[in-house]
């Protein structure tokens, strides 16, 4: 099969997506955990799904800022709910700008929600109705629907990319997959991190973080691996080469480094947040490439 | 043109020499295009006319070319020389047409002859010809074709011997068929650097179109021109439409696409100086007398049925020109102040002016709407020679080289004495007034936006407050000869320091001084002094019925606006001479009056009258009547000229090499340059700067591109962004040599100068391979658009130092013309790193 | 003037009598008041612009194509005249199935009565997005207004039933503009007579549906469609190609990511239990 032909401009999406996806990414992955620790943890989790939940929408708070920032006309950032020319809605399915427009609306509204509940639960506030509703199975529900968005604002920015006529990007279906797990694998090492920083954290769910960070990272390289066949059929995988292998480098390691951590004596004397730092770097490093390599 | 634009889409084979019509006539070329695009047009079975393109380069015309030829510059003699070859040969001339509408027939006097390399008459040391040779066998008149009575009376002294058999070995034919039977295909190939099996291919298809009912237009502008060889150049081609019996048909002749929109209207405005309005000649010292002007000046009949319209009325038209200057000052007894005229003693074409500056012999000089310092040639020269003014006057629209010359770079202002004063001009788009095309059509043109109110003043009013002022000094301090001053009649113009052009444009076509009518015809014109012209070809244009040249009766209704569907539109504006569209229409029918090629008449005669365009012909003359003119009204021999003593390098163009030429002239090496090219640098004790192929191995030629307009539109930015910075076009193959790579900056030198530019590296420009050389020869292709002037030159200061094109070209002229060799020049190369 | 019928209308760009004389793109800059780049020498053979983008709404590409010779070139030979310099008009598209259209979350791109593809500039945000999904590198963004910009077909111009500009300024109607169907039987003819000319390479390119369900502005190309920058028919595909597949895997990774992170959590508590079973 004969390389695709592209002849698009690329579209000059540069640092402001890149914070983006970045923190887009880990927002949705931290409510997804979140959620997990809260369904099917141990009692002795429940910390850790506080600041899974809180963690979420502080990482979510930049992400329309950053959307904005990018806009030439930023002003008009409604314009991607609300049609200007007629007044309607602007809701094109089909368009993943558009539908992950209104997915993060959603999202914001779930995070916020779960967020006010997870601040009023730790400690003070315990009494407060809204952290005893939120507890309940109205909480459970709330948790699952949020986690939907959330996965779906991680993995809606590969889609974004896909859909395009771009190298790279529209070669690579696997994209939204792609950076879904490393959402979850940014955000389980975003929380672990936050973990090890912190006496109160539970030192098992800390372990068991880890074990989840680790499937995750396995599911991460499967996807990368996917994404990397689609490219070289399509014949551009060439793009992400030369200067690129650098970062490709920083993803790797940030891949291994937690089972270096579980495996290895020498890795286990490193600095607790060693791991989880460069398994954060991984998950920038990873957009970095996609985002930057195919625009030149 | 003897033809027009829109006429070129009747072509069968449309012949590009010298020309880049897609780039330097875009517009102009949309006729070229419908040509190609129109299946019953073309060679053999049509299928679309046929372009056949020779150029040094491959152009955005050869792009579009069915036939593209490399040719070596300098060298279309040759290549026309070998289609002339061709064509007599396999005799596919137009046989009725050769024996009854050229000279083929004169018999030549026995004196004249041609042997290595020179015509009989040169004289090395004036580098010029005794041309008494050149002339016809004087007999008494032969019955004229069709068995003719008495032609009309004559001044003749008698007419030239004919031998309609054309056999007769001093026949023009006979003697034309001698001189080009030496461009042998091998010849032109190794002349013109065309391979042998690609000129042949080409001349079989040029060779057709001696069919009557085929037809074949020669384009060419001034890559013919623009060499010492360029008078022979172009009629080289004009002697081959002559043979195919091409001219004067439509579809067919010999067209000039001209430069600026209205340098036609210049040149039939005596824009040289050789020339007065419509061609007349300016008066040489030693004619005292109008009577010895005239005898002087006007052609003779050399048949008895030639009209010889030009010579027979020249007197009328120099009478009627001198009553419209100088009015009442102009009478018989002082035979309409024919002294008045001035009668230069030497040339004072366009080097000649700077070539006298240089000498120090000029106190001042004018420029208006031209920049020497940009067109040369070799302008490191001219800029010596404007510093050699006392002052300069330049009137442009905008800053030029010439007006700011005082600080070109590595010029210290100091240093100049010459005082220069900028009269800010009106540029054409800010005034109205006409246009006239390569067409000859005069069409006017509406002001296009108003100057800014004392920002600039148009020209014409310039020149009328100078004039008036000048008559003032004259009035009040008296002078030498103030009669030529005084005498010169204003009275056409309401306000003459304003005068309008449209009033300019109706005192051109004159008015009968008795009746105070507008002339209708130049025909009318008389030499007693009742009528009056300031330009005789353009009586006819500014009627009782207005000024004809704003008539707009176009495609809007094309069935009432061209009646003969030949796309003549009579109604739309005016073309000189009384609106005939295609010149020498008479040749375009038979001796009986029908059209050689039925599909695409000119003129023919119905029987009453000729009908059709507007005739070449008195318009109810019988062509059977024996006393009928020849085809050809305007000149002596009233046929077309195979063979022509007005030429003053020879009555048979003959290739001659450009003044640098890569070889010696294969024809004859001991007579390689034009035996009477003029070398200003020796004739002015200052030694030739010409450089030999030793130290300047590679060949440039100098040209336009689509995106400019020479120096003006630097200062147009979006034509800018098109074509940015000054750039050479070097062959991929010499580049490769040179360690060039495209974008390299190189340095380009000649003789004279050195530019310094971006490498344009490309397979359009190719090494040409001389037929029996191995060497392959090199052309370098130059861009004339930039200098130290305009936008991008304010943008790169720099880079832009040694900009202009004109600093290498040699400042020589062509023998008549003087026009520089601006497209065939030796240089060297170099990377600048 | 009268406004055209609300029939589509578009371009049949014939590159074959294309003489490069690039009055198109300046005619376009003149009536839509663009002041181009900043002038930079690019000598691509004749071409300095470079691209289409926010300055440039038409674009003439010169390809060279002139083999290996010693000054040969005749026709219709493999490198005919029209065949050996390339020059082509390039300019939006119009697509039937417009990539542009297709992702514009503001509906700022429409369908015009002309059928034709517009940016409505009140609208557009500047997202960008239009950019990455147009297949031609046709639309660019412009700094000063913040917002996308492209070839409008003349829309102000058509509405005032004037020719858009490039194609009254074309000199030898190598732009034609007209009713799409009227100028498909022109395109017919003009291939036609081509190919048995001898022009064997002669294509019209987006006449019919294979491109993008046609195209407005459609051409005839002298050489492959990849030698003018354009997409062949098996590479002309929509962004939308991928939203399936792409929502798809993530779905998938979703649920596998969950099951992971299930286990993960899961297996301490098993762990725990046995503990308390000692
Ligand atoms: N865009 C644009 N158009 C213009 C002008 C302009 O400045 N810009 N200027 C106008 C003016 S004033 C004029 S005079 C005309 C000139 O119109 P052209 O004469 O068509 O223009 P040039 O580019 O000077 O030369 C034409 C071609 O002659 C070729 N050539 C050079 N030497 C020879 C030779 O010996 N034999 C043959 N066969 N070809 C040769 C050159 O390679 C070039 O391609 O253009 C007019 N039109
Ligand atoms: N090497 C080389 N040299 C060449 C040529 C070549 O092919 N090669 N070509 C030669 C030829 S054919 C020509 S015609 C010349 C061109 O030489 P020029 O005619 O000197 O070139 P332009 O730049 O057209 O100069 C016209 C000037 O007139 C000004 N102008 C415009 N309108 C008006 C007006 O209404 N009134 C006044 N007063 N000024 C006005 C413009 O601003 C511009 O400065 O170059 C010649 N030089
Ligand atoms: S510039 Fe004027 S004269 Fe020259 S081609 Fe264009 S329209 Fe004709
Ligand atoms: S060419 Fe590009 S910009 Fe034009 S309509 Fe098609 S997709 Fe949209
Ligand atoms: S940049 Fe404007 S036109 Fe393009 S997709 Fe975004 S909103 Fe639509
Ligand atoms: S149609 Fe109008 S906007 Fe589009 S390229 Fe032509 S001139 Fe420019
Ligand atoms: S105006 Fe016409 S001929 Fe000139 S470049 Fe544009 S498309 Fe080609
Ligand atoms: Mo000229």
């Amino acid at each position: 099969m004969p390389p695709a032909e592209h002849f698009a401009a690329p579209p000059g999406w540069e640092w402001w997506i890149l914070g983006y996806f970045f923190f887009g990414g880990l927002s949705g992955g931290s409510y997804a955990i979140g959620t997990l620790l809260r369904l099917v943890g141990t009692a002795a989790d429940q910390r850790a799904a506080r600041i899974a939940f809180i963690a979420s929408f502080l990482t979510l708070l930049p992400c329309p800022l950053f959307l904005i920032a990018d806009l030439g006309q930023p002003l008009r950032f409604i314009n991607m709910l609300f049609d200007a020319s007629n007044g309607g809605f602007a809701f094109k399915p089909w368009s993943p700008m558009s539908l992950g427009s209104w997915a993060l609306l959603g999202f914001g509204l779930f995070s916020f929600v779960s967020f006010v509940g997870a601040v009023a639960e730790s400690g003070w506030h315990a009494g407060d109705p809204i952290a005893r509703i939120l507890r309940g199975t109205v909480g459970a529900v709330w948790n699952v629907i949020g986690t939907a968005f959330g996965l779906f604002v991680c993995a809606y920015t590969g889609v974004l990319l896909a859909v395009s006529n771009q190298p790279v990007w529209s070669d690579g279906w696997p994209l939204g997959g792609l950076f879904l797990a490393s959402s979850l694998t940014g955000a389980a090492a975003l929380l672990l991190l936050v973990a090890r920083s912190r006496r109160d954290v539970d030192a098992g769910t800390a372990v068991r973080l880890e074990l989840a960070d680790r499937n995750f990272a396995i599911l991460e390289a499967v996807l990368i691996a996917v994404f990397l066949v689609t490219v070289a059929i399509a014949g551009t995988i060439g793009k992400m080469s030369g200067v690129w292998l650098l970062l490709w480098l920083v993803v790797v390691v940030g891949l291994v480094a937690p089972f270096m951590v579980s495996r290895l004596d020498g890795a286990r004397r490193w600095a607790p947040v060693t791991a989880p730092l460069l398994a954060l770097l991984s998950v920038l490093a990873l957009r970095a490439l996609v985002i930057f390599s195919a625009q030149t | 043109m003897t033809n027009h634009w829109r006429d070129i889409k009747h072509a069968d084979v449309i012949l590009i020499n010298g020309a880049n019509p897609a780039e330097a006539h875009p517009v102009g070329f949309q006729w070229f295009v419908k040509a190609k695009l129109d299946p019953t047009k073309g060679p053999g079975q049509g299928g679309g006319a046929k372009i056949i393109h020779a150029d040094p380069r491959y152009t955005r015309t050869s792009a579009l070319a069915d036939r593209y030829l490399r040719i070596r510059t300098g060298t279309d003699v040759a290549y026309f020389g070998g289609l002339i070859n061709y064509v007599l040969e396999n005799k596919l001339y137009h046989e009725e047409y050769v024996k009854n509408y050229t000279n083929a027939s004169f018999v030549v006097k026995d004196a004249f002859d041609f042997k290595d390399g020179l015509f009989t008459g040169y004289n090395a040391q004036t580098r010029s010809y005794d041309i008494s040779s050149w002339a016809y066998e004087q007999t008494a008149p032969p019955p004229p074709p069709g068995g003719a009575v008495e032609g009309p009376p004559t001044s003749s002294s008698g007419f030239a011997k004919r031998d309609m058999t054309l056999q007769d070995p001093k026949s023009v034919f006979q003697l034309m068929k001698k001189h080009y039977s030496r461009y042998t295909p091998q010849m032109v190939s190794s002349i013109t650097g065309i391979p042998v099996d690609q000129f042949i291919e080409v001349a079989k298809i040029v060779g057709e179109m001696g069919r009557p009912d085929k037809v074949m237009t020669i384009v060419y502008a001034v890559g013919l021109t623009h060499h010492t060889t360029g008078g022979q150049l172009i009629r080289s081609g004009a002697l081959l439409q002559l043979l195919l019996g091409n001219m004067g048909r439509p579809g067919g002749g010999m067209n000039a696409e001209r430069g600026h929109a209205n340098i036609q209207g210049n040149t039939d405005h005596a824009i040289s100086w050789e020339i007065l309005p419509g061609y007349l000649r300016i008066p040489a010292p030693g004619q005292r007398t109008l009577d010895q002007y005239v005898d002087q000046s006007a052609a003779k009949k050399s048949d008895p049925n030639s009209w010889n319209f030009f010579g027979t009325n020249y007197r009328n038209f120099m009478v009627s020109l001198l009553k419209g200057w100088y009015g009442a000052a102009a009478t018989k007894d002082n035979e309409f102040a024919f002294n008045f005229l001035p009668k230069p003693a030497t040339n004072s074409s366009w080097m000649s002016i700077f070539d006298q500056a240089l000498k120090g012999k000029m106190e001042g000089v004018i420029l208006s709407g031209m920049t020497a310092t940009s067109i040369g040639p070799d302008v490191n020269q001219v800029m010596k020679a404007l510093a050699n003014l006392k002052w300069l006057v330049v009137m442009d629209p905008l800053p030029t080289t010439s007006s700011e010359f005082w600080r070109a770079p590595g010029v210290d202002p100091a240093s100049i004495q010459t005082e220069v004063f900028m009269l800010p001009t009106t540029h054409w788009i800010e005034k109205d007034g006409s246009f006239v095309n390569s067409g000859r059509w005069m069409q006017w043109k509406e002001q296009v936006i108003p100057p800014e109110e004392g920002k600039a003043r148009h020209d014409h009013w310039i020149m009328a407050e100078l004039f008036d002022r000048v008559k003032t000094l004259y009035r009040q301090n008296g002078g030498k000869f103030p009669d030529a001053i005084n005498a010169m009649t204003l009275d056409w113009y309401k306000d003459p320091k304003k005068p309008e052009l449209d009033e300019i444009a109706k005192e051109i076509n004159g008015k009968d001084l008795a009746t105070g009518k507008q002339m209708a015809s130049f025909a009318l014109l008389k030499s007693d002094g009742t009528t009056t012209a300031g330009d005789w070809i353009y009586t006819g244009s500014y009627t009782e019925d207005g000024n004809l040249s704003k008539r707009r009766n176009g495609v809007q209704d094309i069935a009432k606006n061209d009646p003969t569907g030949m796309g003549f539109f009579p109604q739309w504006a005016w073309s000189w001479p009384l609106n005939r569209r295609v010149m020498y229409n008479r040749a375009s029918a038979d001796l009986d009056g029908k059209p050689w090629d039925p599909k695409r008449p000119g003129i023919q005669w119905n029987g009453s009258a000729w009908t059709g365009d507007v005739p070449d012909y008195p318009a109810t003359m019988n062509p059977k009547d024996p006393a009928a003119w020849l085809p050809f009204i305007m000149n002596g021999e009233g046929v077309g000229r195979l063979f022509s003593s007005s030429m003053l390098d020879g009555p048979f163009p003959e290739h001659y090499e450009p003044m640098e030429a890569p070889i010696p002239n294969p024809l004859h090496p001991n007579q390689s340059e034009d035996p009477v090219a003029f070398l200003y640098d020796q004739a002015a004790g200052r030694p030739n700067r010409f450089g030999k192929v030793d130290k300047y191995p590679y060949v440039a030629t100098s040209y336009r591109l689509t995106e400019h307009e020479h120096y003006v539109t630097q200062h147009v930015p979006l034509l800018v962004g098109l074509q940015p910075q000054a750039f050479v076009e070097v062959p991929e193959e010499l580049a490769k040599e040179k360690g060039i790579a495209n974008g390299d900056r190189v340095r380009v030198w000649s003789e004279r100068g050195k530019i310094e530019v971006a490498a344009a590296v490309t397979k359009r420009l190719g090494p040409i391979k001389l037929a029996g050389s191995d060497k392959p020869v090199y052309h370098i292709g130059i861009p004339i658009h930039w200098g130290f002037v305009g936008v991008s030159a304010d943008q790169n200061p720099e880079k832009s130092k040694f900009w202009l094109a004109n600093a290498l070209t040699p400042f020589v002229g062509d023998v008549g013309a003087r026009t520089p060799e601006f497209k065939a020049f030796l240089v060297n190369i170099e990377k600048i790193d | 003037m009268a406004a055209f019928q609300e029939r589509p209308m578009g371009f049949f760009t014939d590159t074959s009598i294309c003489i490069g004389c690039k009055a198109c793109e300046v005619a376009c800059k003149e009536w839509n008041q663009l002041e181009g780049n900043k002038p930079e020498l690019l000598l691509d053979s004749f071409d300095n612009t470079g691209q289409l983008d926010a300055q440039n709404w038409r674009h003439v590409e010169f390809i060279e194509q002139i083999p290996d010779n010693n000054g040969v070139v005749m026709t219709p030979t493999p490198i005919a005249g029209g065949q050996a310099w390339l020059m082509m008009s390039d300019v939006c598209k119009h697509c039937q199935n417009a990539s542009c259209l297709e992702v514009c979350p503001t509906n700022a791109i429409v369908r015009t009565e002309y059928d034709s593809v517009l940016i409505q500039q009140d609208v557009c945000n500047g997202c960008r997005d239009c950019i990455s999904a147009c297949p031609y590198g046709v639309i660019g963004f412009n700094e000063k207004t913040g917002t996308a910009h492209k070839c409008t077909l003349c829309y102000d111009r058509l509405q005032n039933g004037m020719q858009p500009a490039c194609a009254k300024a074309c000199p030898t109607e190598s732009i034609k503009f007209g009713y799409l169907d009227d100028l498909q039987k022109v395109a017919d003819q003009r291939v036609a007579a081509l190919q048995t000319a001898g022009y064997k390479k002669a294509e019209l390119y987006g006449r019919d549906a294979t491109v993008y369900g046609g195209l407005n502005a459609f051409f005839l190309l002298m050489d492959k469609p990849a030698v003018y920058k354009l997409p062949n028919t098996q590479n002309a595909v929509l962004p939308s190609r991928n939203n399936f597949a792409g929502y798809a895997g993530g779905f998938v990774t979703a649920v596998v990511g969950l099951v992971a992170g299930v286990l993960a959590f899961r297996s301490q508590r098993m762990n725990e239990k046995s503990d308390a079973a000692r």
